[in-house]
């Protein structure tokens, strides 16, 4: 046999694979693609192998019967492996490179995209995101384009959800869906997801006609919660003020005072989450009302003080 | 000009050592490119896909071995190398854009929608333009991507861009403190949900990290940075991913224990390391470079941590906790 590098066999078995035809069966390909023992067993596990490395590449495939004594053929449909032209204009195609370089979604996925297109990613911009790479989120987002059922393990629950959007907000990826056993709407972080999400068949999941994807998939953590809303006032000094209008946004002032501070009304459920939330601000923001919400916060602040009570923890 | 020498023995360059698929992958692209443009120079095809020269020109000598049966000269790849230049006149159906995974897929819808997402960042629209494009081959619109949109974000990207020092009123939520700062701009992250400004800050006299939303205000001026920030614009991009947060030489390596009301910790602070005990408590290892930041994160916790080590820290809360106190007790007596 004839010693051929690996790579030159598997770009031959790849052109050969995709010419246009019947599907071959092993025999006629191994006699035609050199680097492949001449017979045998040793010629089937080099193909399986090829086969394999093809397969992990995204490269698919197929398997047909054929006639004649071998009864097996394989070939690599073009539709399996072309993507219908895209049409991108090469100032498209340049920004979906400076794109790619720009953010980084912890490994070599967009690079790898770009590739398949034809291009390679701009050199590094001065401006980059990093978005967190999760070993689910592609599994979600096949399940999205295939309109298929999810299932799967967050948070010690099993869940049945028809997925409805993936959304990356203040740090965290969600998985916005429809809870079929809840038969309610649910946001999940997708870093909870425990295990490898299973898809149901293609087309099997359908949203109720009523569904909003538009709906908030992550509230506050101050408004999760099933206790009643209650309306909170907190007063913000200057020094955090834009801080905390970016997290709560410009409607929530109700005051703006001379010294720069600021006045916002919360709508709040959970008042163990505002608290804790509240004093990431330390001194520079206040609860003004309701007094409960007041004298629950000072009560807490006064066990701390002194934390001999809880001296065992 | 080297074309193929089937048979011939092709000299025994030693290949960075890749495994045959990631090989496969990048010849396919470098193919591609090939085939759209006819010809390029070794060093910018080197460069674009991260080989090296001699690694490129091996793979592609190999290229040209292959094609079709009878692999007659004109059922070979037609390609021409030399050390310079690499020319090609290939198959158009190489230079078709190729299937793609659900990972890279979803990798570019991503990224699109993530710089989308950051205002005045696409001037000309060929970036949502390319991304409807992209959204209909891949049948799929229900992604949304939306990065952090602080106040001076812009004003920011402008002055990385420009090149021009800026002041910048800041407020260090470690320390509790204002300051102005005079600042290169160096480059802009985004990290966790916060945009991040890195740059040569004077005051300091090294680089700092600013996080853009606790910029009070800014001014630019018409003064060029004279320092540039280290590790920027660098080699590839890969290799320019930001630092993650190395606790300097400063950090106090805290550890606490917190029961299972306090477990939210681990998802809310970079830890160092989480060790479930038995008793359903778990032990959670920090580093801290701020008593201010760390006394706030005990007061947070309130009951349900408490420091096992150091012991000089365990009243940080009870500290943190008495200065917000003071200021309802003030506000009371109003």
């Amino acid at each position: 046999m004839e010693r051929v590098d690996r790579l030159e066999r598997l770009t031959d078995l790849v052109l050969v694979l995709l010419r246009e035809g019947r599907a071959r069966s092993l025999r006629e390909i191994a006699d035609e693609v050199p680097g492949y023992p001449s017979a045998g067993e040793a010629r089937r596990q080099a193909f399986e192998r090829d086969k394999r490395t093809l397969r992990d590449e995204g490269i698919v495939v197929s398997t047909e019967p054929i006639d004649g004594s071998d009864q097996i053929g394989y070939r690599i449909k073009p539709e399996d492996f072309y993507l219908p032209d895209l049409g991108l204009t090469p100032e498209e195609q340049a920004a979906l490179n400076l794109a790619v370089a720009a953010v980084h979604l912890g490994d070599p996925s967009g690079r790898d995209a770009l590739w398949r297109l034809g291009s390679a990613p701009a050199p590094s911009p001065l401006t980059a995101a990093d978005l967190p790479s999760l070993p689910a989120l592609p599994v979600l987002f096949e399940a999205l384009r295939a309109h298929a059922t999810l299932t799967f393990s967050h948070r010690g629950l099993r869940r049945h959800v028809v997925p409805a959007v993936l959304r990356f907000r203040r740090g965290w990826w969600y998985l916005l869906g429809y809870d079929l056993d809840r038969e309610a709407p649910r946001t999940f972080r997708v870093d909870r997801i425990e295990d490898r999400p299973k898809l149901g068949a293609p087309g099997s999941a359908v949203l109720p006609a009523d569904f909003d994807l538009e709906r908030p998939s992550s509230e506050a953590p101050w408004q999760i919660g099933d206790g009643d809303a209650t309306d909170v006032e907190v007063l913000v000094d200057a020094v955090v003020v834009p801080r905390m209008l970016h997290e709560v946004g410009e409607g929530a002032v109700t005051e703006k005072r001379d010294d720069g501070s600021v006045v916002v009304r919360l709508e709040v459920s959970h008042t163990g989450a505002l608290r804790s939330w509240l004093l990431e601000f330390g001194e520079h923001v206040e609860i003004l009302s309701p007094p409960s919400a007041r004298e629950e916060m000072i009560e807490w602040l006064a066990a701390v003080a002194a934390p001999g009570d809880w001296a065992t923890g | 000009m080297a074309r193929c020498g089937r048979g011939s023995g092709r000299l025994g360059h030693r290949m960075t050592r890749l495994d045959a698929g990631e090989r496969l992958r990048r010849l396919l692209a470098v193919l591609a490119w090939l085939a759209r443009r006819g010809r390029a120079p070794v060093s910018e095809l080197s460069e674009r896909f991260g080989i090296s020269p001699e690694d490129l020109i091996s793979d592609l000598e190999l290229a040209a071995c292959c094609g079709l049966p009878p692999y007659t000269p004109d059922q070979l790849m037609e390609i021409m190398v030399d050390e310079i230049e690499v020319v090609a006149n290939l198959a158009p159906e190489l230079a078709r854009p190729r299937r793609l995974s659900s990972a890279e897929g979803f990798a570019l819808a991503a990224a699109a929608r993530a710089i989308l997402s950051v205002p005045g960042s696409d001037t000309d629209g060929a970036l949502s333009g390319a991304l409807t494009k992209l959204d209909k081959a891949l049948e799929l619109d229900r992604l949304r991507v939306e990065l952090d949109d602080p106040p001076h974000l812009e004003e920011v990207q402008q002055a990385v861009y420009a090149g021009r020092q800026v002041e910048l009123e800041y407020h260090s939520s470690s320390r509790d403190e204002v300051s102005r700062r005079l600042v290169d701009p160096g480059s802009l992250v985004a990290l966790d949900g916060h945009w991040y400004l890195d740059g040569w800050c004077h005051r300091a006299g090294g680089v700092r990290r600013f996080r853009v939303d606790r910029i009070l205000s800014l001014q630019s001026t018409d003064v060029a940075s004279c320092h540039s920030v280290a590790g920027d614009g660098g080699e590839g991009s890969e290799t320019r991913l930001p630092a993650p947060f190395v606790p300097g030489p400063e950090a106090t390596v805290v550890r606490l224990s917190v029961d299972e009301a306090g477990a939210w910790i681990s998802d809310a602070v970079p830890t160092l390391e989480v060790s479930p005990w038995s008793d359903g408590r778990r032990e959670v290892t920090l580093a801290i470079v701020s008593d201010v930041w760390f006394g706030r994160l005990l007061m947070r916790l309130g009951p349900h941590a408490r420091v096992v080590d150091p012991p000089e820290l365990a009243a940080a809360g009870a500290k943190e906790a008495k200065r917000v106190l003071a200021r309802y007790e003030v506000d009371a007596r109003h």
